[in-house]
């Protein structure tokens, strides 16, 4: 390579050098925001139903704002892992993450070493809800939860299948209230929970929403959360039945803290795309997953209220950390 | 049948076969690469589907799951590092035949057997989806216990010389399997505070720096005997050592059948994977075998038993899936997102909504496995030149390689944390001669048995008397007891009889040190 060849490389190499630091001026990074890729952590594996909702919003979006999203799953510690890698990342709006709100607003109360609270991120919206309920087989004797307690008394050392401590916790605080014996089953995951119920193993179980897939095999009895189902209006919750326990579960974008403000704006207006995108209503319909937009600003405040609502209704139930 | 046909007029066209071989090429390739698994290719797939046909997309997802299981022999058999953790048991005797000089051969049986074990499972899947799922709700946590707690007396047939150490051996495997949230009040064990600890040691990285990389530490051990070593039989001259001689097909005839059974059956029952369905195959055919201290050191046997359980557990884990939307494994699990997406739900009422189309997919699984023949066959003469390669230039891409394996699944330098970890842990357990499968069993199976153990105990009521309407759990404990009794028995009667010499001249020794266990 003769002097002068190299001098050129060499010169256009400090010319990409030099662009790439202007690139990376925060000034002009507003103005231009997203001019590069973005990243975008997914706590779950690849092709469960919240990886699955992820990319479909990743696909949505990055349609809107021009730039690819890449898809990241960081499985651990159902998400923990990965929110703590999305602390660490710059808020510069390139690293993003899409999960379900628990890991704030859920695993707090359950394990010590997850010590979250919603001021750790911002919030750039959530776009879809779990429907989370108490389901049974759908030949049971009983169709709501104020059958499922009098069948219940009658029958003393029925099964429950349980996913977590937190669907531990909904059943023993029925069962105290109402003075009912249970044997409490613990399951690894909503695969096993639908083995459990269609295979007769277990009396009632909570789902976390995929019970309406198999809708001639199972029926819900309550719904945990604070709403109503969209795909089973009919069915009371929880609280309609008198419990207070319902809690709600939603999936959207965290973003680190500190990032400015118009980037999570318009974050959450690429977000609310998805709601009429074909390929996205696709996606979650064929999972009943409601799609249920809360902007940037509201799911700040829903962060900050179930936070609160939650970690008071698992200290009334005396659940402590682990 | 007649809709059979059928499927296959909707399948037999170019576009549609193309798209069957691309899937089986990438999982192929996959397969190949440690890390890259099945579950991974085909959920990365699926938005990539979305632009095809129903039959061309769901034929095209089942390929590469089908293709990857098949490929992940070849690394193992070559490198001895298993493309997926199922494939483990494969290098246990493919890796020493490759180094034998007879690579080629060990490729074309682990082909075969995936092949013919992934037919047949398939024409399970066909003739039996709906009526054998009926039983698979039979099982329940109880009598998963009981068939679990039986498979654990794998561990005395697999043990090999030492009983003790084949048992110490598993239950350190077990001991490891313990790591993580506990599943009833999610109580972190022996996690030390670290989060990536939560959900358990992950068995790839493990399984990658027990087997690969500690492997490649001995072999860097004695790189100069094994370059003179591979100078004399990287190109055997032998015609015979390149291709399945017809007297091994009738040795492997049985453990392949074997294998498809044990594989199908797994598949079929609900949370049971391909790695149990391979190490057990394994176990078995070894424990059946005349002379199962020579398994390790290069039988043909191992390859065809462990490889045909591996595919077999592919096509019978939709057995669940096809007749009552209940996903068997993971990878019908993902599967269940591809199906819904192009509009077919899969249930008891897919059989009589869209009869044609179930037909079609069932068709494409059967060229699927026949395409695999074809790719996989002219792939490997591609693969096996690897072999040729001094130790020297193998070593860094392959230690590169396995760096790579264990980080794609969690995507964090931790795992390849855990792989040093285990490596420096196969090393001594190699030269201590310390068993890799019971150690790997023990890892396997121990969660799976304390969870069905306390899902049993409250189903039971905590009564042992309700044990009684659980027939199947009983007949599994009965004859856990009954082999107990026999391999004590073995234990002691046997003592003179293993002083004897083992014959030898049947299968060539390794030469060197540190591959047999």
């Amino acid at each position: 390579m003769s002097i002068l060849k190299r001098r050129h490389v060499l010169a256009r190499l400090a010319s990409f050098a030099m662009a790439g630091s202007l690139m990376a001026t925060p000034a002009l990074a507003d103005d231009h925001y997203p001019d590069r890729p973005i990243t975008m952590l997914v706590g779950y594996n690849a092709g469960g139903q919240t990886d699955l909702v992820g990319r479909a919003a990743a696909k949505v979006m990055s349609e809107e704002l021009g730039q690819p999203i890449n898809v990241v799953n960081r499985p651990g510690a159902g998400g923990a892992v990965a929110a703590r890698e999305l602390q660490q990342a710059k808020p510069d709006g390139y690293t993003i993450m899409f999960h379900a709100n628990t890991v704030v607003n859920t695993a707090p109360f359950l394990m010590k070493r997850v010590q979250f609270t919603p001021d750790d991120f911002e919030w750039a919206g959530f776009i879809t809800a779990y429907q989370a309920g108490l389901v049974t087989q759908k030949e049971s004797p009983f169709d709501d939860l104020d059958g499922f307690v009098a069948w219940a008394k009658e029958n003393p050392g029925f099964s429950y299948g349980s996913l977590s401590p937190a669907a531990r916790m909904t059943m023993n605080e029925i069962a105290k209230k109402e003075g009912l014996d249970v044997n409490i089953v613990p399951l690894n995951g909503g695969g096993e929970m639908i083995n459990a119920v269609l295979g007769n193993q277990v009396v009632l179980a909570l789902s976390g929403g995929i019970h309406s897939k198999y809708p001639d095999q199972m029926k819900m009895v309550a719904a945990l959360t604070t709403f109503r189902h969209p795909s089973d209006p009919d069915v009371k919750t929880i609280d309609e039945f008198g419990y207070e326990l319902a809690m709600d579960t939603r999936a959207g974008l965290y973003l680190p803290k500190g990032t400015p403000e118009d980037i999570v704006q318009t974050l959450s207006d690429a977000l609310a795309k998805a709601q009429t995108d074909p390929t996205f209503k696709q996606v979650t319909g064929s999972a009943s997953i409601p799609i249920m937009y809360l902007d940037a600003d509201k799911a700040k405040q829903e962060m900050v209220s179930t936070f609160g609502k939650h970690g008071q209704i698992f200290r009334n139930a005396g659940v402590e950390p682990q | 049948m007649t809709q059979l046909i059928g499927g296959f007029l909707d399948v037999l066209n170019l576009s549609t076969l193309v798209w069957i071989a691309v899937g089986v090429t990438v999982g192929y390739v996959l397969g190949v690469l440690p890390g890259l698994g099945k579950a991974t290719g085909v959920a990365v797939s699926i938005p990539l589907t979305f632009y095809l046909g129903p039959v061309a997309a769901i034929a095209m997802l089942i390929g590469i799951a089908k293709g990857s299981t098949a490929g992940s022999a070849v690394s193992a058999i070559l490198l001895n590092t298993p493309g997926e953790p199922s494939s483990a048991p494969t290098a246990l005797d493919g890796y020493p035949l490759a180094r034998q000089g007879k690579a080629q051969k060990a490729l074309k049986m682990g082909l075969f057997a995936s092949v013919i074990g992934d037919f047949l499972s398939t024409l399970i899947l066909i003739c039996l989806a709906a009526p054998l799922a009926q039983y698979a709700l039979l099982i329940g946590p109880v009598e998963l216990c009981a068939i679990l707690v039986f498979s654990l007396t794998f561990i005395g047939g697999l043990s090999g010389k030492s009983l003790t150490k084949g048992l110490i051996a598993g239950a350190l495997g077990i001991f490891f399997a313990t790591v993580g949230l506990e599943t009833e009040t999610f109580i972190p064990r022996m996690t030390f505070d670290l989060l990536e600890l939560d959900d358990g040691i992950p068995l790839v990285p493990m399984a990658i720096g027990m087997l690969a990389v500690a492997e490649m530490a001995i072999q860097a051990g004695n790189m100069r005997a094994l370059d003179m070593e591979m100078a004399q039989i990287a190109d055997s001259g032998n015609p015979d050592d390149r291709r399945v001689t017809r007297d091994e097909w009738r040795r492997c005839a049985v453990p392949i059948l074997r294998g498809t059974l044990i594989g199908s059956v797994i598949g079929i029952l609900p949370g049971l994977g391909a790695s149990v369905a391979s190490f057990l195959s394994y176990g078995a055919t070894r424990k059946a075998s005349d002379d199962p201290d020579s398994f390790g050191t290069g039988r043909i046997e191992g390859v065809a038993a462990a490889e045909s359980a591996d595919n077999a557990v592919v096509p019978s884990s939709l057995v669940p899936l096809f007749a009552l939307g209940i996903p068997g494994s993971v990878i019908a699990a993902i599967l269940i997102a591809a199906f819904v997406l192009h509009g077919l739900t899969p249930g008891p009422l897919m059989f009589e909504q869209n009869p044609r189309m179930v037909a079609a997919v069932y068709a494409a699984m059967l060229c699927a496995s026949l395409l695999m023949l074809v790719i996989g066959y002219f792939g490997q003469s591609l693969f096996a030149q690897v072999i040729k390669v001094p130790m020297r230039l193998i070593i860094p891409p392959v230690l590169f390689l396995c760096c790579i394996g264990a980080y794609m699944e969690s995507g964090s330098v931790f795992a390849i944390w855990i792989m040093l970890f285990f490596t420096v842990f196969g090393f001594f357990a190699k030269k201590l001669d310390f068993s890799f499968v019971t150690f790997l069993i023990g890892y396997v199976i121990g969660p799976s048995i304390e969870l069905t153990f306390r899902q049993s105990l409250q189903i039971l009521d905590h009564k042992w008397t309700n044990l009684l309407v659980h027939p199947i759990a009983l007949v599994f404990i009965v004859l856990t007891a009954v082999t107990l009794v026999l391999l004590a028995r073995a234990q002691t009667t046997g003592k003179n009889a293993r002083t004897k010499p083992r014959p030898t001249g049947a299968e060539p020794q390794p030469s060197t040190q540190g591959r047999n266990r």
